[in-house]
């Protein structure tokens, strides 16, 4: 199984579906840690430039939202559609990514990411 | 965001061409669904995006698969626009001048081919980024510095193709390119320079090579897609002076214009020098409604509040000196020295050293930060760049600075500019931030914009660079015996690129069968 491949897998396990479920058997635990991994490196790389703290998308969200919602990786009310929404239309003041500059499979991983703590809240994905 | 055709083009000969991208790239690669296509619009419009849509993309990972896309858009009648990484924002972003143009989108072609730490530069593809580069150099620990712009998000190949600039001694960044690949829009590959000849060994060290020198007809034009480049980059200096001065009035600026100039057209100061109004301050950290929430610009009273809460002068600028300890120590002298001569104030000084590199300003690093000024007004952010190129004198620079202002205040719109003073020229970048769904605002942004090109015009000030709507304006403005440069520009044109496939309008540039009289469609 490609890294990228496993990463797509890991991300939909994360959701909890039971498509996916069926997909478990195939990934071991060192590449679920590594799928996480994955989307959080990928989220470093790709928004961190933003939305890490004191980022121009984390200062625009504190002032939208409140300080409280301003880190995408300290809220549980994101899901993994919206966040695949937001990157591909753009919101506010954010440009929208290209499918070059941020393919899907690399999409979904950071989704995966960004939506565990509302998954692991019992959201749905 | 639905399809737009090119012109001219069926949409079965479009599919066609298609098809025919998709096996030279892969399927993937070829990006043509309405998501697909509004991810290449230009965000920040201050118009309707569909007035630059793309049709499509397509991204090749090589110069081959470049070349071979090139050939087929011949063969297909179909226009490309080359983007590098589409950061091109308040300047159209990753959108086409034509709609219906097909993106070239090499954001995938991203090697760092070369970085040569004792001679330094460094021999890298368009889809290389400024924080691409950055990380490169710094987890390798090469003592070069690179010279980044306001939006460090972009290419270094895009921004240096564009004639971006930052401020440092390397801050003219088309100056530093030397030498180039570039496939031609027949399809064929040259290397500029030294790089002409197959074994070269110079290629990224003398610009000019053996008879006609031709890397600029490569920027901010649609002659050829350059596929590589070579950029010089900044030796690490042994120390870096960082002086920043405030000042407290607008007219205040025509005595710095003439401090500045001489210093820089000496060597004394050897960076782009950028003298920034108030309201950058503001604008980078809050929102006009914590200011001020009445109709039209910011009054004067605002305007003060603005000075004394945030510390900031009328205009507001920052001096680096950069080498040897010794050589800085005197320039600084000089510094002072023609400084006091027109104010008492002394330089708030910091100094960082090789020897001691966490104190104080050292390398240049990316951010994105000034983009928090785009939330000015709220809602969906917008901003362009209004930027002239003024001789650098006190009276030709205090005259323009006040008829830009004004113009600001007839349209409502709140006055931002930059003087950048460059040695023998001053390029006066004007800030227009907006709300793109106030269509009020909107509309005067474009009323503003119009009235300073032709104000401009008028005075003999042409832009260094503009948006896409406003290219063929800006290009007609230069206009001398009759627009020469335009025939001369169409007839390139129509020599590399007969069949008109690449980036059509690029500047005002418009290939044979889409041309309008006097070269504005």
């Amino acid at each position: 199984m490609s890294r990228r491949a496993a990463v797509r897998i890991a991300v939909a396990t994360l959701a909890g579906s039971a498509l996916v479920v069926a997909l478990l058997p195939a990934l071991s635990a060192t590449e679920m840690q590594q799928a996480r991994a994955d989307g959080e490196a990928l989220f470093r790389v790709h928004c961190g430039i933003c939305h890490e703290p004191g980022g121009t998308g984390t200062f625009m969200l504190g002032r939208r939202l409140g300080v409280q919602h301003a880190l995408l990786e300290g809220r549980e009310d994101l899901k993994a559609a919206y966040i695949s929404q937001v990157v591909r239309h753009g919101l506010m003041s954010m440009p929208r990514f290209t499918r070059v500059e941020l393919p899907d499979d690399e999409l979904d991983a950071i989704g995966g990411h960004l939506s565990m703590r509302s998954t692991a809240a019992g959201g749905k994905p | 965001m639905s399809l737009v055709l090119p012109p001219g083009v069926t949409r079965a000969a479009f599919d066609a061409a298609l098809a025919a991208f998709a096996g030279v790239v892969g399927r993937q690669w070829v990006l043509a669904s309405d998501e697909d296509r509004e991810t290449y619009l230009d965000i920040y419009a201050a118009g309707d995006e569909a007035d630059h849509a793309p049709s499509a993309a397509v991204a090749p990972e090589s110069t081959e698969q470049v070349q071979a896309i090139v050939r087929l858009a011949n063969a297909h009648r179909i226009p490309l626009w080359p983007i590098s990484r589409g950061k091109n924002f308040g300047y159209g972003g990753s959108a086409p001048r034509m709609s219906g143009t097909v993106i070239l989108d090499l954001g995938r072609m991203k090697r760092i081919l070369e970085v040569n730490e004792p001679l330094g530069y460094c021999i890298i593809e368009p889809g290389v980024g400024f924080y691409d580069l950055h990380d490169y150099l710094t987890a390798r620990k090469i003592p070069l510095w690179m010279s980044i712009p306001g939006n460090g998000w972009g290419s270094v190949v895009g921004n240096a193709l564009e004639r971006g600039f930052a401020a440092t001694p390397y801050g003219d960044h088309t100056a530093n390119i030397c030498g180039m690949e570039v496939v031609l829009p027949s399809g064929d590959l040259v290397r500029t320079g030294m790089g002409a000849m197959a074994n070269s060994r110079a290629w990224p060290l003398f610009k000019h090579g053996f008879g006609p020198s031709w890397d600029q007809i490569f920027v901010q034009s649609n002659y050829g897609v350059v596929t590589r480049l070579a950029l010089w980059l900044m030796p690490q200096p042994e120390e870096v002076l960082t002086l920043t001065m405030s000042v407290p009035e607008p007219d205040d600026l025509g005595w710095l214009i003439d401090v500045l100039t001489p210093l820089r057209i000496r060597g004394v100061l050897e960076h782009p020098i950028g003298i920034t109004s108030y309201l950058s301050a503001a604008t980078t950290t809050s929102q006009r409604s914590e200011w001020y929430q009445g109709e039209g610009a910011i009054p004067e009273s605002v305007i003060r509040e603005i000075m004394s809460k945030r510390a900031v002068g009328w205009w507001n600028f920052t001096l680096r000196l950069y080498g040897h300890a010794e050589i800085n120590q005197a320039r600084l002298n000089v510094v002072r020295r023609a400084f006091a001569a027109h104010t008492r104030q002394q330089f708030q000084i910091t100094r960082w050293s090789a020897a001691n590199p966490t104190h104080g300003p050292g390398a240049p690093a990316p951010t994105v930060a000034p983009l928090q000024m785009i939330n000015w007004h709220g809602g969906r952010g917008g901003h362009l760049g209004f930027s002239p190129v003024v001789p650098p004198e006190a009276g030709r620079v205090l005259e323009q600075m006040h008829a830009t202002r004004r113009r600001y205040d007839e349209c409502g719109i709140d006055y931002s500019s930059t003087f950048y003073v460059c040695g023998r020229h001053v390029t006066n970048i004007n800030l227009i931030l907006y709300n793109r769904d106030d269509p009020h605002m909107t509309a005067n942004v474009h009323r503003l914009f119009d009235a300073l090109v032709k104000d401009s015009a008028a005075k003999g000030y042409g832009e260094y660079r503009t948006h896409l709507s406003y290219m063929d304006q800006v290009a007609a403005s230069f206009d001398f015996n009759g627009h020469a440069l335009q025939r001369l520009n169409e007839t390139v044109k129509d020599a590399l690129d007969p069949n008109g496939i690449l980036a059509p309008g690029k500047n005002g540039i418009w290939p044979r069968a889409l041309r309008k009289p006097t070269g504005s469609p």
